[in-house]
């Protein structure tokens, strides 16, 4: 019986497998780097390493043809490969200890890089002097808010990822029996003015007296996030109750059965058990010039679920750890008054740090035993 | 005497390059060796008055020196310097500014040029300066990566300008007629001015003449602090390490409050006061008395420049690279004719070469102080020195003069690459904020770059075994097998170092940002030598490719490496892009066309190798010592 399933795992313990595994991971990898160019790391990073094919989509089509393996099939083959043959093939001798070590950093590695991918969560947190958040925002992502205001001490939120926003949804949501319908929407869009539209009928939705937004093409630049405008109209019980274009930064209000609501399009907030705030960020330089010597913000932290308030510095090279998150500093902005910190929530972080002891490990032990023998044979000669 | 022989090469090639980094005698004259010491700050750091003329002469021409008709340097860069901060008449005169953009040509309505770089004084530029400024401030609207040859061009001869005149006004002010008489003028209407100032202030009778004559100084250096560039007034006093160092602007208006004007300005005043008077014992008695003060006031900050300076003078990477060529000539000449004598003076010649490039390298740290590895410039260094040093290793082992050809060509073209990076600026410049860490800077930083040395190593070792397997009929198994095994052995090194510094490199990313992996274009680099070099080792082990497949394999590493290591920095995007350069892309195009030629070159069947006719018939011995080394 185990024979027979030996039998069939072979071509699977193949070190062909390996060889041809590494081959594709090289030409990803090559690509995926090029590619950033043009899309950006965030997108590239979907398209080539989280993702199971690379596709290709023939012009005004909607078909994907697959025509390269994505990261997660090769570092998967590559996972498999290395535990099939791990069980068929190696049997344990001290020899080969160090590769067996090397082997098991690297599966260690591997699966920690899923878990990292399938969880990690990273978001931005921006905060001018003096101010207080309980959230960081999603650099990517933007989500559709509707805001129940009428609580005394706290707002009712519910919120709808960007994603699923798309001309013609509908939505119905977890409370108050109220649907969406999205009416029109842009991913991207831009802020003008009435007088800048190159004609009446140039597509535009109207947030203001003066203000409109125009489509645009999505952005995968690096400094630059999509600004998504959207037309939404509010229905409770079959009776439109709200109605209206929203914008980042132009909110919809509307009231029903008494209560006040609000609609916004925002970045994707992440709320936290805790609030920070921004005591003062420094900007150093080298004496007479302007290169950065050190950005750094002393902040307080404040957690009453864990009583804790305290004061902290984040700066270059030394982020704050708490409570599975890492701050640390990525920006600034407003003439030095505003501090950005990136926020990277990943469950797998302690993951790579055990692997990599294997690896570093085994491959001394290797190459150690392989220089030894080298230089004993080498002296003999 | 034939043993004595090798030794006798190699001394008169030692002695040769000895002669060239000890200081020369300077002759009878103005000390400009003695200014050329004088410490100052610029970018952030201290450095000698001849870094600040050699850093500022790459900026305007792509030789980093004043050049005659004849393209030789006919003045020192301390020289040049001296008159472009004390006599700006002369200096405006001298033919420092490259042009040879055609455009630019064009701009100015030139005729000559012919594809030719063209050298013009700042005289000769004048005319153009109104519309110099006006294409530099349009083309200084588009992003730098998108700007066309002539913006770039426009940008940076506009930007060479500026910092000749920030450099004219960086120890008086370039319009003075005699400023060691105008400091003494200024110290005495100081006094007296300020006291017409209060006077009036009160409403009280006030002597007009001072008032007017303390507000035109005032002025006067007010404006001066407008070109603020070198910083070479010391501040003994200074509470904050940010003050320790002065624009001369700064230090007069300081005098304001105090009414005296500081040591170190006086001390300058004297020094322009005789250069321009032609009076040498003045000038060098001058130097002497600032340089006492100096050594009094702030010892512990001159020594690094004075080191500096002994360094800027000896040039030891410029020798190595001379050196590095003899070695490899002697190399080739080894296996033609003399091996042994040629091959012993080519191998003494390199570790001696090994030690200047090992001392310039140290020296870096020290003035530095810092890991060896900071910018594209010493990564190319140390690429270089990494290489030489595994050669030297392997060249105890296996005795036959590959590894010293390999290593003097590697470092020879690393460091004429690192001569042509050298043209960005000052190499010792201060380190920006991401990448001030020590500790990383030297784990993973140097196992990254020594992981390059060594894959760049065997990539030569396997265009050794191709040139010499096709085409000498020297290359017999038993070298065949030693260079299969060297270039084994050199996989292994590359493979072991790229990876722990890539680990390394992925636990400083979580610890400084929270992320392990970002698939940033420099860590995909990274990742593409190690995926490479486990292709190469796996195959081995998997027997599917002979010494020859490997060798072919470890050339085409070169690739994957030279790709990682600069193609990267032309993408221009995230953490580790630190600077464009376009210029590279030429060369590296063609060196990478060559790799792919001499793996094409290896494809030619075996039977037609002068070399290794027999090699690859591989015998039932051999075989089954394959399969035991792959079963490793």
């Amino acid at each position: 019986m185990t024979d027979k399933i030996f039998h069939w795992l072979k071509p699977l313990a193949s070190l062909k497998l390996t060889i041809f595994c590494l081959a594709c991971a090289i030409v990803l990898v090559f690509i995926g780097t090029i590619d950033q160019v043009h899309i950006g790391i965030f997108e590239a990073q979907n398209r080539y390493f989280k993702s199971f094919f690379l596709y290709f989509i023939p012009p005004r089509t909607t078909l994907k043809i697959p025509w390269f393996p994505g990261g997660y099939l090769v570092g998967g083959l590559l996972l498999v490969n290395l535990i099939v043959a791990h069980i068929a093939r190696f049997r344990f001798s001290w020899k080969k200890a160090g590769i067996l070590l090397l082997h098991s950093g690297l599966i260690l590695l591997l699966v920690g890089q899923l878990i990292t991918s399938l969880f990690q969560v990273e978001s931005q947190m921006r905060l001018d002097q003096g101010e207080t958040k309980n959230y960081s925002e999603s650099f990517y992502y933007d989500e559709l808010a509707v805001i129940d205001t009428s609580g005394k001490d706290s707002d009712r939120v519910i919120s709808v990822p960007a994603s699923q926003l798309h001309k013609g949804a509908k939505i119905v949501l977890p409370a108050d029996s109220l649907q969406l319908v999205i009416h029109d929407y842009y991913a991207n869009s831009a802020l003008v003015n009435v007088s800048q539209l190159p004609s009446p009928n140039y597509p535009h939705l109207v947030l203001g007296p003066m203000a409109v937004s125009v489509p645009l093409r999505r952005t995968y630049k690096q400094d630059e996030r999509n600004q998504p405008a959207a037309t939404i109209s509010v229905i409770q019980e079959g009776h439109t109750v709200g109605f209206g274009n929203v914008a980042t930064g132009f909110p919809q209000s509307f009231q029903a059965e008494g209560k006040d609501y609000q609609m916004v399009l925002r970045p994707k907030r992440y709320y936290k058990p805790f609030a920070i705030q921004l005591i003062q960020f420094r900007h150093d330089r080298y004496a007479g010039t302007d290169i950065a010597k050190n950005f750094s913000s002393r902040i307080r932290l404040m957690d009453p679920t864990q009583h804790e308030d305290r004061e902290s510095l984040i700066f270059m090279n030394n982020p704050l750890r708490y409570a599975g998150m890492t701050f640390y500093q990525a920006g600034f902005d407003n003439n030095d008054t505003t501090t950005v910190f990136q926020v990277v929530k990943n469950p797998g972080w302690l993951i790579p740090y055990i692997s990599c002891g294997l690896i570093v490990v085994g491959l001394l032990l290797q190459f150690g035993m392989h220089l030894a023998n080298f230089v004993r044979r080498r002296v003999i000669a | 005497m034939k043993r004595f022989l090798p030794w006798i090469i190699a001394l008169f090639f030692i002695g040769w390059a000895v002669s060239q980094m000890v200081p020369h005698r300077q002759p009878p004259g103005f000390d400009v060796a003695g200014f050329g010491r004088l410490p100052v700050l610029v970018g952030g750091r201290v450095m000698p008055m001849d870094s600040l003329a050699r850093v500022s002469l790459t900026l305007m021409n792509h030789y980093g020196a004043y050049q005659g008709l004849d393209r030789k340097p006919i003045k020192k860069q301390s020289q040049w310097l001296l008159d472009v901060m004390m006599m700006p008449e002369h200096a405006d005169g001298d033919k420092v500014f490259e042009v040879s953009n055609p455009d630019v040509f064009a701009l100015f309505q030139w005729q000559e040029g012919n594809g030719e770089p063209q050298y013009h004084s700042f005289n000769e530029l004048r005319p153009f300066f109104a519309e110099i400024s006006k294409q530099a401030g349009l083309a200084s609207q588009i992003e730098a990566e998108l700007r066309n040859p002539f913006q770039r061009a426009i940008l940076k001869l506009h930007d060479a300008l500026r910092t000749y005149i920030q450099l004219k006004n960086t120890i008086q002010v370039e319009d003075s007629l005699d400023f060691g008489k105008e400091l003494m003028a200024f110290e005495r209407g100081i006094a007296p001015g300020m006291q017409a100032i209060k006077d009036r202030d009160a409403d009280k009778p006030f002597n007009q003449f001072d008032f007017e004559q303390i507000l035109l100084f005032t002025q006067r250096y007010q404006n001066l602090s407008q070109v603020k560039y070198a910083y070479a007034i010391p501040n003994p006093t200074a509470r904050v390490e940010n003050e320790r160092w002065q624009h001369l602007s700064e230090t007069l208006l300081g005098a304001l409050s105090t009414g005296k004007v500081p040591d170190a300005a006086q001390a300058y005043g004297r020094l322009i006061s005789a250069y321009r008077a032609n009076d040498v014992n003045g000038f060098n008695q001058a130097i002497t008395d600032y340089d006492r003060y100096l050594t009094r006031t702030i010892p512990q900050q001159i020594q690094r420049p004075h080191l500096e300076f002994l360094f800027n003078s000896a040039q030891p990477f410029y020798q190595a690279i001379f050196l590095y060529a003899i070695v490899f000539l002697f190399s080739l000449f080894s296996w033609l004719i003399w091996p042994k004598v040629f091959g012993k003076s080519a191998l003494l010649i390199l570790a001696f070469t090994f030690l200047i490039h090992t001392a310039g390298l140290v020296t870096r740290m020290y003035l530095q102080g810092r890991p060896p590895v900071t910018n594209l410039y010493s990564s190319a260094i140390f690429v270089g020195w990494g290489s030489v040093l595994l050669c030297l290793l392997l060249e105890r082992f296996y005795k036959n003069g590959i590894a010293g050809l390999c290593g003097a060509t590697i470092g020879f073209v690393t460091l004429l690459i690192a001569q042509n990076l050298q043209l960005d600026g000052d190499t010792l410049e201060m380190l920006r904020a991401v990448l001030d860490t020590n500790i990383w800077l030297a784990t993973h930083v140097v196992c990254e770059v020594f992981g390059y040395s060594a894959a760049f190593l065997a990539g030569f070792l396997g265009i050794v075994y191709i040139v010499r397997g096709l085409f000498t009929k020297s290359f017999d198994q038993v070298t065949a097998r030693s260079l299969g095994r060297m270039i084994y052995g050199v996989v292994c090194f590359a493979m072991l170092f790229s990876l722990v510094g890539t680990i390394l490199g992925g636990i400083w990313g979580d610890q400084s940002w929270g992320r392990f992996w970002g698939w940033d274009p420099k860590e995909n680099g990274a990742l593409l030598v190690v995926l490479w070099n486990a292709i190469i080792l796996h195959t081995r082990w998997g027997g599917y490719a002979r010494d020859r497949g490997i060798a072919m394999m470890a050339v085409f590493g070169n690739v994957i490496t030279s790709l990682s290591w600069f193609g990267v920095n032309m993408l221009g995007i995230g953490l580790h892009s630190y600077g464009f350069m376009e210029q590279a892309f030429g060369p590296l195009l063609s060196f990478i066309i060559g790799q792919l030629a001499i793996i094409g070159l290896a494809l030619i069947p075996q039977k037609y190798w002068c070399g290794l006719k027999a090699n690859e018939k591989a015998s039932v011995g051999e075989k089954k010592k394959f399969a035991a080394e792959s079963a490793v």
